[in-house]
């Protein structure tokens, strides 16, 4: 490649080299590259294949995408479609109702935690498809917060074996930000973006006050990269990407799995995962398509349903060998779930701030992420922009109790708002968790069942959260503040621990019980941290993928 | 040309006081088609209702009247928005442990919103006078998370304000009393800045703060 190509394609580390997929897109108007699906490999259901994926989102096609490269015979079952952002995707926010998993789900606990629309995903590239972009990495201190902090727990791997998958996958989404201070410090492979009226807000407000602001990091080339053209700022970033320039796994990993011979399975849903119960080894998946049943063989199961679907699928998947549920024996599956703490809080400015103008994700800042030993809790919270459209800033206005003539005071009021959004690290407990609901879905299978209790630390949190961000926008020069409770994100629910006794999973992300099902997804998580999960999702799985195609050959 | 009709600019209840001419509608040979059929669509005729009984979907109405604060036409359809989406099962992908599925909720909700109608006055909630309406309601927000009927009253309020906001605030009408320009792509913006505003923007020529009017 020569110098100039380097400056063409928008990536100057090779990316182009070990994945090809923002060069397999197609060039001009059209987002999906229909020759490449239409040519894609099909295998039988009688194939035996080196692994199969369940669920193609964040885990999940990255897996694909390493394992096609190692020249596994991979497929990725997906209970959702193959998306196509020209004729499935809308400029519009209740259109893209069909992008959030809608199937029937129990919420229970003390602090129920909605899901759907905010935090689970459904067809290929999963919740990437909706989310704002935001691509933080953890910082070294969540993989130890039992010993730094005793709350928590510790990961079975530390940050310096996702280190360097931290820095391959930023380059392939590609992640655009300013030079990173926090954590580890490090620099991204795109500069940032310009910034709309709502970052503004906050870089002014935290200026004022001697917090530090940064732009990014956002999954979002700044400039063309491969034949992904340019953003364009239009603010429906929640609501897939019909530019192609946000990132989802749908644009920047399947093109490249597809290419290496890999099968994307659409409208697929996995049922149970079949095991010997001799050898305690997974031999594959029922699933079921288009109301016919089938099961796939494979030498490998890997699980990349995220932290509802994946621990429901385990308990679904009960059987002689495994009474409770599989890899259940020691009643780990679906604790230590956890949720991100997510009030929003707005401000009135005189001046129109019209903040549906840009990308939600736009500034952050992690200044309040680690322990602060003179507060009375533990770990902490980061405050990025966040952008709420209309129905969703409805919402938050109805959420503070205005209704009828309040309400419509309030909404017209719209253009005149700012708002933020933090993320606070509620701590994993065993009793957040899923469990089997009595109530069955269309399939006849039982639903998930999400219990929630949130404990001190964790209110504690959310308070001084919202006094940070209430104290950014007075200091920007807000009018009124008001504030929002919500929570944001999954993870854990099937986690990585040192023994069978405290989690699911060894550090290799292989279950316990049954060696060759491994899982890939969120839920692997024994932490959360105060960062968006995406790319230490993908991250982990592309060092996962690593791990499995050196210590296994394929068949 | 775009040519201007009186489907142009409408705002429910007919008032603009905030963006003089703004017009969503004014820009849908920018949108991409199959953004403009979704949107457009929900300017078109609706099916009938079928989800609740005539009692039913008088009370819904009513409720719904109230909860956005709908007196006069043009009125955005909120109600035939709601009962086309409980028949299609279309929910939020979620119920509380200790609430039935959306439809059932909504169905035993303005049953017993009906109920407190009764024992306060001779006739139902949906032929009560605008404040004995709001006033019924306001009991039922004022509950908090206190049982009403056998139901958390903080869960039911929280069922009916986000059905109706979702179905409010996604017609263009709405949007052009908010100074919401709707579908972007694939035009995209230009002046996203503190104070920016594309062509087809208009300034607010009224502006108020809430606090100082609510």
């Amino acid at each position: 490649m020569g110098v100039l190509d380097l400056f063409r394609d928008g990536s100057a580390d090779g990316v182009r080299d070990r994945n090809a997929s923002a060069w397999l897109l197609p060039l001009g108007q059209d987002r999906v590259n229909h020759g490449l699906r239409a040519d894609a490999r099909r295998y039988d259901d009688t194939d035996e294949l080196d692994a199969v994926i369940v669920g193609c989102g964040a885990g999940g096609a990255t897996m694909l995408q390493r394992l096609a490269r190692a020249g596994w015979r991979v497929a990725a079952l997906d209970a959702g479609p193959f998306w196509d952002p020209d004729r499935d995707w809308v400029s519009d926010e209740a259109g893209s109702h069909g992008l959030y998993w809608t199937e029937p789900r129990v919420i229970a606990g003390e602090n129920p935690v909605p899901l759907g629309s905010n935090n689970s995903g459904r067809g290929v590239g999963g919740s990437m498809v909706h989310y704002a972009g935001y691509t933080p990495r953890f910082h070294p201190s969540d993989f130890s917060t039992y010993t730094n902090d005793g709350v928590g727990a510790d990961w079975p791997i530390s940050y310096d074996d996702l280190r360097s998958y931290y820095g391959l996958i930023e380059g392939e989404l590609p992640v655009a930000g300013q030079d990173w201070p926090w954590g580890d410090p490090h620099r991204y492979p795109h500069s940032p973006h310009p910034v709309g009226g709502n970052g503004e807000v906050f870089q002014r407000g935290a200026f004022a006050l001697g917090i530090t602001a940064k732009v990014g990091p956002v999954a979002i080339a700044n400039g063309r990269f491969g034949h992904r053209p340019h953003c364009i700022y239009r603010g429906f970033c929640l609501q897939g990407c019909k530019v192609n320039a946000k990132a989802s796994p749908l644009i920047t990993h399947v093109p490249d799995a597809l290419a290496h011979g890999a099968e994307v399975r659409p409208d697929s849903m996995v049922t149970h995962i079949e095991v010997d119960g001799r050898t305690r080894r997974a031999t594959g998946v029922h699933y079921i398509r288009d109301g016919i049943e089938h099961f796939q063989k494979a030498a490998h199961v890997v699980v990349a349903g995220y932290s509802i679907e994946t621990p429901r699928l385990l308990l679904n998947s009960a059987s002689n060998a495994f009474p409770n549920g599989l890899c259940n024996d020691y009643d780990q599956v679906g604790r230590y779930l956890m949720v991100q703490g997510a009030p929003q809080t707005g401000g009135r400015f005189d001046d129109e701030v019209r903040m549906y103008k840009a990308p939600p994700p736009e500034v952050s800042t992690e200044d309040f992420y680690e322990t602060d030993p003179s507060k009375p809790y533990k770990r902490g919270f980061s405050i990025q922009t966040v952008s709420p459209l209309p129905i969703t800033w409805a919402e938050h206005v109805a959420g503070q109790g205005h209704w009828g003539h309040d309400l419509r005071v309030y909404m017209r009021d719209y253009v005149h708002w700012s708002c933020l959004g933090a993320l606070c690290e509620l701590l994993p407990q065993p009793e957040n968790r899923v469990t089997l609901a009595e109530e069955k879905d269309r399939r006849g299978l039982p639903v998930a069942k999400f219990s929630y209790t949130m404990c001190d630390n964790d209110k504690q949190l959310i308070q001084a959260a919202r006094g940070v961000m209430e104290e950014i926008l007075k200091a920007a020069g807000a009018t009124e503040v008001m504030t929002f409770q919500r929570y944001a994100h999954l993870v854990g629910g099937a986690r990585m621990a040192a023994d069978e006794r405290h989690g699911v999973l060894d550090a290799d992300c292989r279950s316990f019980a049954v060696r060759n099902l491994l899982i890939t997804d969120g839920s692997v998580f024994p932490t959360q941290g105060s960062a968006n999960p995406a790319l230490t999702i993908m991250a982990n799985a592309a060092r996962v993928a690593d791990r499995l195609t050196t210590t296994t050959s394929p068949t | 040309m775009v040519k201007r009709s009186s489907l142009n600019g409408v705002t429910p209840g007919g008032h603009q006081p905030r963006f003089p001419g703004f017009d969503v509608l004014s820009q849908t040979h920018m949108w991409d088609p199959i953004t403009a059929g979704v949107v457009l669509a929900r300017l078109g005729p609706h099916d009938a209702v079928r989800f609740f009984t005539p009692s039913e979907q008088a009370i819904a109405r009513a409720l719904l009247d109230q909860l956005l604060d709908q007196r006069e036409d043009p009125k955005v359809p909120v109600l035939e928005m709601l009962d086309s989406r409980l028949v299609e099962e279309s929910t939020d992908g979620w119920r509380y442990e200790d609430l039935p599925e959306d439809g059932q909720a909504w169905k035993q909700s303005i049953g017993a919103l009906d109920k407190d109608a009764l024992d306060k006055h001779p006739t139902g909630f949906a032929l009560l006078a605008w404040e004995q309406q709001a006033d019924i309601i306001q009991a039922v927000q004022d509950l908090q998370s206190d049982k009403w009927h056998g139901m958390t009253a903080s869960r039911v309020w929280s069922l009916w304000t986000r059905y109706a906001c979702t179905a409010y605030y996604s017609h263009p009408w709405a949007w052009n009393e908010i100074g919401f320009p709707g579908p972007a792509y694939p035009r995209g913006y230009k002046n996203a800045t503190i104070g920016g505003r594309e062509p087809f923007e208009v300034a607010d020529h009224h502006q108020v703060d809430p606090l100082k009017q609510t």
